[in-house]
């Protein structure tokens, strides 16, 4: 008598074994997540006011305390240098005519906010160029920084993981009044007093820098620390939340600063004559 | 502060941001945009280099058409001067031959003419010496003076007669 052959992954035995596995997985899920805070030394309503204003959680830096996000920038800034000074010594020098992958994105990079700066600064691209690869590259990678969830511990104790450099509001500022600053210097060393004037009269910039970077950079982490702070939500949802949230705020608000640095820049540097003409020009046409 | 702004804290993030952007554009930009800029002037270059090439090689081509014109034209005129050259030397020669055709002719025909003269002078003598002959013969047979006298006037009267026709076509 011929026995019947066993489909593979269908036997009987194999479909309760499976069963019999996510039942066991589902409710140790429902346990944790139904038995209590999970061990949260902070309420909500803690972490989200800590997340924003950064009140308790100092880290000791040579023993002044300081916000979570100044460890992070100081880390991103290390990392970086490290990382350039690494391809200057290593890649550089072999790069070639026809670029490799490697070499094509470093390109990519350098190119990108080059063009950039040509686009939308003709008259002086140059300085503005490496400016807006500067902060461009510190934007993106502080940004992607806080997916690396690195870990510090705090004055009092805990345990927090370093988020964006720019979530805190005085890392905004300082990238927000910092690239006002470089318009400023740029307008004033072009134009002369009248240079400065000029970019001077875009007051709310700085303050519309630091608080877009500040504002975006901040609903990413508290949505973060949301979804983190349950551990019902903590399983699937912050592949999605925090992965596309972080990278899509990493390119968009890098994108966003050096769109905006660039296009008052070459405000700032364009010879003042040709503007006035321009202006009269316009003013021509909207009177006919 | 409001909102926790700490001023020292934004210091330090502004002495942050200006390292990192000195840092990455000394170590990092300039030299990548060197050599962007080195490689597009390259390109830019070698892109001059070969519309010149381009350039030249049209101007040379352009030259050299000029050229072949010239010369077809140079060998169209010395085809032509060569025809006429021909032409010319052909009419020359023909016009010589039938000269010479006409010369040889004329002389052919004035020495059939002379020789005809001499022809018709010796049928004369011949004529004479075969009258004198036969006159002689029949002297010799029937020998008597009124019959000589009559055999001459009748010889003479048919010479005369038959003699003049021949005479008449000599003098033509």
């Amino acid at each position: 008598m011929k026995k019947k052959p066993n489909k593979p992954g269908f036997s009987r035995r194999r479909i309760f074994l499976i069963v019999w596995l996510a039942l066991i997985a589902v409710l140790l899920i429902a346990i944790v997540a139904t038995s209590g805070s999970g061990g949260h030394e902070e309420s909500i309503k803690e972490v989200m006011r800590d997340g924003v204003l950064h009140e308790k959680n100092k880290i000791s830096l040579f023993g002044l305390p300081v916000n979570p996000g100044l460890i992070s920038a100081f880390t991103v800034t290390g990392v970086l240098l490290i990382a350039a000074a690494l391809i200057r010594i290593f890649a550089v020098p072999r790069f070639k005519t026809v670029p490799g992958k490697f070499q094509a994105v470093i390109e990519w990079m350098v190119g990108f906010f080059s063009d950039m700066a040509e686009k939308n600064a003709p008259h002086k691209p140059r300085f503005v160029g490496a400016y807006l690869f500067g902060a461009g590259a510190y934007v993106f990678f502080g940004t992607l920084f806080e997916l690396l969830g690195v870990q510090v511990v705090t004055t009092e104790g805990l345990s927090v993981s370093l988020p964006a450099p720019l979530s805190d509001i005085n890392g905004a500022i300082a990238v927000g009044v910092g690239s006002f600053l470089v318009i400023l210097l740029a307008g004033l060393f072009t134009g002369g007093i009248r240079g400065l004037l000029g970019v001077l009269k875009d007051f709310s910039l700085p303050i519309s820098m630091s608080f877009r970077l500040f504002g975006a950079l901040l609903s990413g982490l508290l949505v973060t620390e949301l979804v983190y702070y349950y551990t019902l939500t903590s399983f699937v949802l912050p592949v999605l939340v925090g992965i596309l949230f972080t990278l899509l705020h990493a390119l968009i608000q890098t994108f966003v600063l050096t769109t905006l640095v660039s296009t008052f820049y070459g405000e700032a540097v364009e010879p003042r004559q040709k503007k006035h003409k321009k202006n009269k020009k316009k003013k021509e046409e909207v009177s006919l | 502060m409001p909102l926790n702004i700490d001023l020292t804290q934004v210091l330090l993030h502004m002495l942050n941001l200006v390292i990192l952007v000195g840092g990455l554009a000394l170590i990092l930009y300039k030299p990548v945009a060197k050599f962007l800029r080195d490689r597009r002037t390259h390109f830019q270059e070698l892109e001059r280099t070969t519309a010149e090439a381009e350039r030249e090689a049209r101007e040379m081509k352009a030259e050299y058409e000029e050229k072949f014109r010239e010369a077809d034209r140079v060998l169209k005129e010395n085809r032509a001067a060569a025809e006429r050259e021909i032409a010319e030397s052909t009419a020359r020669y023909m016009e010589e031959a039938k000269n010479k055709a006409d010369a040889i002719l004329r002389s052919a025909e004035a020495e059939a003419e002379a020789r005809k003269a001499h022809v018709l002078e010796a049928a004369q003598t011949e004529i004479g010496e075969m009258v004198l002959s036969a006159a002689q013969k029949l002297l010799s047979d029937t020998a008597s003076p009124e019959g000589d006298a009559a055999l001459y006037d009748a010889f003479i009267r048919q010479a005369e007669r038959e003699i003049p026709d021949k005479g008449d076509k000599h003098e033509d």
